[in-house]
C-alpha cells in the first residue's frame, strides 16, 4: 500500500429545505418545501501516504469537516472516488473501522454521566482489544495527556480541556492507523493546546500513523504538519509544503504588546511595521527571522507590561495567497 | 459477544445515575397500577359479576399482568435513537465496529432487566397491600406460549421504535417528537395496556388484531390468562411472527436509505 488515503474528484451535495421565518413560514415549508442544493465539495482530489501528517485548512464552510466525514464513512459521496487503507469507507467494513478514528473538537463520545474509564472499557470491548495492550495503551495515553487522576470522575464534572483530552484517549485507545482530527484544540488553553499538539506529533511518529488535521489555529500546524492542503469553497487551492507557504506568505510575525505609558511611543516604528496602535495596545508586524530581536528591543526600550509573539492567522495567509489568483 | 455484555453493563450503570428521576418514575408506575386497579375493582365490585367475559379475578389478573408485561415490553431505550439521528450523535457509532441495531437491542435488554427487577418488587408489595385475586398460571405449555409471545412483543416494539426513529433522517427537526403520537396514543390504546382489546366491538377488534400493536401487551397477557389457546393461539403467534419479519425487512430498507441521506450534523 503506497497511499493510505486516496480522494479523487469527490463531490458532496447536501439538500436543505429553506424556510421562511415565523409560524407561517414553518407551515409553508411543510406543505411545499423549497429544496436547495448546497455544493459542499466540488471535486476534491488528493492523496496521502502512510505515516504522513497533513494539515487541512480553509475558512469556515470550506468543506473540511465534510471531507473528513466522508473519509470516515459517515457521509455518502455524491460523486467521486474515496479510498482509505484500501477500503471504501462507506461500506464500513469492521476491519476498516478498527483502524481509523475521527475526533471532532465539538462532538463527544464519552458517556456524560459516567467516569471516562467506563467509555474506555466499552471501547476496549467494541474494538476487541486484548487486555494487555489495552492496559498498556491506557497507561501510556493517560500519562501523555496527564489525565490519570481524572479517570474515575464523572465526565460531566470535567473541564472542557480535561474532557477533550479524555476524548483523545477514547479515540486512540485502539491505536488507529489513520486519524482524522477536526479542530482538536478548539476551546483549549495554551498549555492544553501544546499538550495535545505534542501528543499528536508523538503519536504520528511513534506509530507511523497517518494523520489528517484541520485547524483554524496556525500554532497547531507549525512544527507539526510538513504538508498542508488548503480548501476553499469546496475546492482545493493549494497542496504542498507548509514551509513554502510560510516563506511566501507568512514572512512576518505579529508582536502584540501592552504598554504602561506613552513614553517613546513615536519610536515604535523603528522596531517594526505598526499594524495597530491604540494605547495601551500596540500590534507590530516584524520579519519572521527578526521576531526575537524585535521583541527584546521592545522589552528593553519601551515600558512593556505584556508581550506575545504570534503567527499570522491562517485566514490571512489564505487571503494573501489567493487574492492574486485571477477570477474565472 | 463480550462487546454486547459491556454495553449491557455500562447501560445498566447509566440508568442509575439519576436516582431521583428513577425513583419518581417508579412511583409513577405504581400510581398508575393503583389507579387502574381501583377503576376496575369498582366496576367489578360484585365478585360474581361478569362483563365481556371477564370476572373480577381475571380482570384484576389482567391489570397485574399488564404491570409485568409493560415492564418487559414497553421499557425500552431505543427511542433515544431518533435523537442520535437528529443530533448527529449517530456518527459516534457509525465510525466504530459495532452493530447499531444490536447495540440498542442490548441497551433495551439492560433496561428491561432493570425494570423487571423493580417491577417484581413492586408487584410483591402491591400484592401484599391489595391482596387481589390473582391467577397463578401453572400450565407449562401456557407459560411457554406466554414467553414466546413476550419475545415477539419485545422485538416488535424494538422494530417499531427504530422505524419511527428513522424519520429524522429526512426530517431532522422532528427529533423525538416522532415518538409522541405512537408511544402515547397508539401503543397505550391499541396495545391493550389501558383495557383489554376484546371489550371492543367485534369489527374493530379484528382490525386492531391485524396491526402489530395488540401483540405488545394484550396478546401476551391474554395468553397468560389462558383466554387464548389452540388454533387462536397458534394463529396469533403466526401474526406476531409475520409482523416481526415484515417490520425487520422494512426497517433494513428504510435504514439503508436513511444512511445515504444522513447528514451527520455537528462538528
Ligand atoms: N448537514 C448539512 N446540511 C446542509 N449543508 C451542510 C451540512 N453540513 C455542511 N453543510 C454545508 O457544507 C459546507 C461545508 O461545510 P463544512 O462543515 O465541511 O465546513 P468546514 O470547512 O468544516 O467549516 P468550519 O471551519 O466552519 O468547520 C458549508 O457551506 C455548510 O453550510
Ligand atoms: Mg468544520
Amino acid at each position: 500500500m503506497d497511499r493510505a488515503i486516496i480522494v479523487d474528484g469527490l463531490v458532496k451535495d447536501f439538500e436543505v429545505t429553506e424556510r421562511e421565518p415565523g409560524l407561517t413560514g414553518a407551515f409553508k415549508s411543510l406543505i411545499s418545501p423549497k429544496k436547495k442544493i448546497v455544493n459542499a465539495l466540488k471535486g476534491v482530489s488528493f492523496s496521502i501516504q502512510p505515516g504522513e501528517l497533513v494539515g487541512f485548512i480553509g475558512p469556515n464552510g470550506a468543506g473540511k469537516t465534510t471531507t473528513l466525514k466522508t473519509l470516515s464513512g459517515l457521509l455518502y459521496p455524491t460523486a467521486g472516488f474515496v479510498e482509505v487503507l484500501e477500503f471504501d469507507p462507506w461500506k464500513r467494513n469492521p476491519e476498516f473501522l478498527k483502524q481509523i478514528s475521527l475526533v471532532m473538537g465539538q462532538k463527544n463520545q464519552l458517556w456524560w454521566d459516567l467516569p471516562a474509564i467506563e467509555t474506555f472499557e466499552l471501547n476496549r470491548a467494541i474494538y476487541d482489544i486484548p487486555t494487555r495492550s489495552y492496559n498498556e495503551n491506557l497507561k501510556e495515553l493517560t500519562e501523555l495527556l496527564d489525565v490519570e487522576k481524572l479517570l474515575n470522575t464523572p465526565v460531566r464534572k470535567l473541564s472542557l480541556g480535561q474532557r477533550m483530552r479524555m476524548e483523545l484517549v477514547a479515540a486512540l485507545i485502539h491505536k488507529p492507523k489513520v486519524l482524522f482530527l477536526d479542530e482538536p484544540t478548539i476551546g483549549l488553553d495554551i498549555i492544553a493546546q501544546q499538550k495535545v499538539r505534542d501528543f499528536i506529533y508523538d503519536y504520528n511518529r511513534k506509530y507511523n500513523a497517518t494523520v489528517l488535521l484541520t485547524s483554524h489555529n496556525m500554532g497547531d500546524l507549525i512544527n507539526l504538519a510538513r504538508r498542508v492542503i488548503i480548501i476553499n469553497d469546496g475546492k482545493i487551492l493549494y497542496d504542498g509544503a507548509f514551509e513554502d507557504l510560510i516563506m511566501q506568505y507568512a514572512k512576518e510575525k505579529i508582536i502584540k504588546a501592552t504598554l504602561s505609558n506613552e513614553n517613546n511611543i513615536s519610536n515604535l516604528e523603528k522596531i517594526g511595521k505598526i499594524k495597530k496602535l491604540s494605547f495601551p495596545e500596540v500590534v507590530l508586524s516584524v520579519p519572521r527571522s527578526a521576531a526575537a530581536v524585535a521583541a527584546s528591543e521592545l522589552l528593553q526600550n519601551f515600558p512593556v507590561d505584556d508581550l506575545t509573539i504570534e503567527e499570522i492567522p491562517i485566514e490571512e495567509i489564505i487571503r494573501k495567497a489567493f487574492k492574486s489568483e485571477p477570477k474565472k | 459477544m463480550r462487546k454486547y455484555l459491556q454495553i449491557f453493563k455500562i447501560s445498566f450503570e447509566e440508568e442509575f445515575t439519576y436516582r431521583l428521576n428513577f425513583i419518581l418514575w417508579r412511583i409513577r408506575n405504581v400510581m398508575q397500577i393503583f389507579l387502574t386497579y381501583f377503576i376496575w375493582s369498582t366496576v367489578y365490585s360484585d365478585p360474581a359479576k361478569q362483563i365481556f367475559g371477564y370476572d373480577r379475578t381475571k380482570i384484576l389478573t389482567y391489570v397485574f399482568g399488564i404491570m409485568i408485561v409493560r415492564a418487559l415490553v414497553l421499557s425500552a431505550r431505543a427511542m433515544d435513537v431518533s435523537n442520535d439521528v437528529a443530533s448527529g450523535n449517530l456518527s459516534n457509532y457509525l465510525t466504530k465496529p459495532v452493530n447499531y441495531f444490536k447495540y440498542w437491542f442490548t441497551r433495551d435488554i439492560s433496561s428491561k432487566v432493570l425494570n423487571l427487577i423493580f417491577a417484581t418488587v413492586e408487584f410483591i408489595l402491591l400484592f401484599l397491600v391489595l391482596k387481589p385475586p390473582f391467577l397463578f398460571q401453572t400450565n407449562i405449555a401456557v407459560i411457554l406460549a406466554f414467553l414466546v409471545s413476550i419475545i415477539f412483543a419485545v422485538i416488535i416494539y424494538f422494530l417499531i421504535l427504530f422505524l419511527l426513529s428513522s424519520i429524522p433522517f429526512w426530517i431532522p427537526e422532528i427529533g423525538w417528537g416522532s415518538h409522541f403520537l405512537v408511544t402515547v396514543v397508539i401503543v397505550e390504546a391499541l396495545s391493550g395496556s389501558l383495557f383489554p382489546i376484546n371489550i371492543l366491538p367485534q369489527g374493530l377488534q379484528s382490525i386492531i388484531l391485524a396491526t402489530p400493536f395488540p401483540y405488545l401487551i394484550y396478546f401476551p397477557v391474554e395468553v397468560y390468562l389462558g383466554n387464548i389457546s389452540g388454533w387462536a393461539l397458534f394463529g396469533g403467534l403466526m401474526v406476531a411472527a409475520s409482523w416481526v419479519g415484515v417490520l425487520w425487512v422494512f426497517l433494513n430498507v428504510v435504514w439503508q436509505k436513511g444512511l445515504k441521506v444522513y447528514q451527520s450534523f455537528g462538528g
